[in-house]
């Protein structure tokens, strides 16, 4: 039964907990409960948009896990730092075949792409679908108060649209 | 023949006598897959090698077979541990759908000279990194072409070779003292495999200690 709730998670899907400033305005720094969708990247390991949320194997170290945003796909080209702290905001990268440029929502505190370069498409590990928080408010129920804890589901949905 | 009924008393002759009705009963086979498939994910897993990117190590020319290997999970997956000299399986950085099979010259911090592809005479490996080369430089697209490759796309190392009968066993460089006591018709290769591996070595500076990792901001 373990064993099979396990390759579940492997395959399809599962729901984590996050922490870490990096994605700060999407993600909190800590206590994020998140449903990552694996059986998408697992079916098509290649179907990865610009704006998606993705987990992967972090290319520093690979017993850690980070979660970014994606910028750009194979082909594109990329300002390598546009605000310049890390790199002359002219320098442009083409990305390579199978490669993606990833970056955190809060660029201030994050180690992504504009470090370490593109990333492999094989570290990606997930997409993210959703967030989840649990919150709590005073309900009365006859004349009785008591807190009442709810889940408040976010649901990520790709927030690029493109112009042509 | 004998396994159809092998089977069929495997999913009916267990559960007729426990009388669970027929209705609510889970066949064996399935009931213990996951065990079966979590296993060959987390421990050990056997796989078709094929290629000739590590030629003559694995699926030499004078085989008639393509080579089926084991492949050791758990000590990568769950302890990251790999060492240079290893063979391991490493999921393609350009197709994720391809998995690539390949020696580890160097890890994070040695310096490698590279081979012809490579833009610059020597790379340092940066951390999380390997740097990894076909056994045969000729046929492969390793770390000379992508240059090094993160760690936390090496899925798993050989451990032995299981098929072809002749060549079972592990995938080790043979020590020097062997050359004496093998046969004239294989002493040829045995010293090839030697002096291949002492190139190798020779390509690459080991760093003397591993720099401290600093306060990470993921």
């Amino acid at each position: 039964m373990a064993c099979a709730l396990h390759i579940f998670a492997e395959y399809v899907g599962t729901v984590s907990l996050m922490s870490g400033l990096s994605m700060m305005p999407t993600l909190a720094d800590s206590g994020e409960i998140v449903v990552e969708d694996r059986l998408s990247i697992r079916w098509n390991p290649t179907g990865i948009a610009r704006g998606d949320l993705i987990t992967l194997y972090s290319p520093l170290d690979p017993s850690r896990i980070i979660c970014k945003r994606v910028i750009g796909l194979p082909g594109d080209v990329v300002c390598v730092d546009p605000t310049g702290q890390k790199a002359p905001s002219t320098e442009h990268v083409v990305i390579p075949k199978g490669h993606l440029w990833i970056s955190g929502d809060n660029a201030a505190m994050s180690r992504d792409s504009r470090d370490y370069g593109p990333v492999s498409m094989s570290l990606v590990r997930a997409k993210l679908r959703a967030r989840v928080r649990f919150l709590d408010r005073t309900s009365t129920v006859a004349h009785l108060a008591y807190i009442q804890i709810y889940p408040d589901i976010t649901i990520f949905r790709n927030p690029i649209t493109y112009l042509d | 023949m004998a396994f159809a009924t092998w089977l069929s008393r495997l999913r009916i002759g267990r559960n007729a006598s426990s009388g669970a009705p027929r209705s609510r009963r889970i066949p064996t086979l399935i009931l213990w897959s996951p065990l079966a498939l979590a296993f060959g994910n987390y421990f050990y897993t056997v796989k078709l090698i094929s290629g000739r990117s590590m030629q003559p190590t694995l699926n030499p020319d004078s085989s008639l077979w393509r080579d089926f290997g084991l492949f050791d999970m758990f000590s990568i997956r769950s302890r990251h541990e790999y060492q240079r000299g290893d063979i391991v399986a490493i999921v393609s950085p350009e197709n994720p759908r391809r998995m690539i099979v390949k020696r580890i010259l160097a890890v994070e911090g040695d310096t490698v000279r590279t081979l012809p592809p490579h833009p610059d005479p020597e790379v340092r490996v940066p951390d999380g990194h390997v740097w990894v080369e076909g056994d045969d430089s000729f046929h492969t697209d390793d770390s000379n072409r992508l240059g090094p490759i993160p760690a936390a796309l090496i899925e798993s190392k050989l451990v032995c070779i299981l098929w072809p009968f002749n060549r079972i066993g592990r995938v080790t460089v043979p020590a020097g003292e062997t050359l004496n006591s093998v046969h004239n018709w294989t002493r040829q290769s045995v010293q090839d495999a030697i002096e291949r591996d002492k190139w190798r070595k020779s390509r690459v500076t080991k760093s003397s200690h591993r720099v401290p990792r600093g306060p990470h901001v993921y």
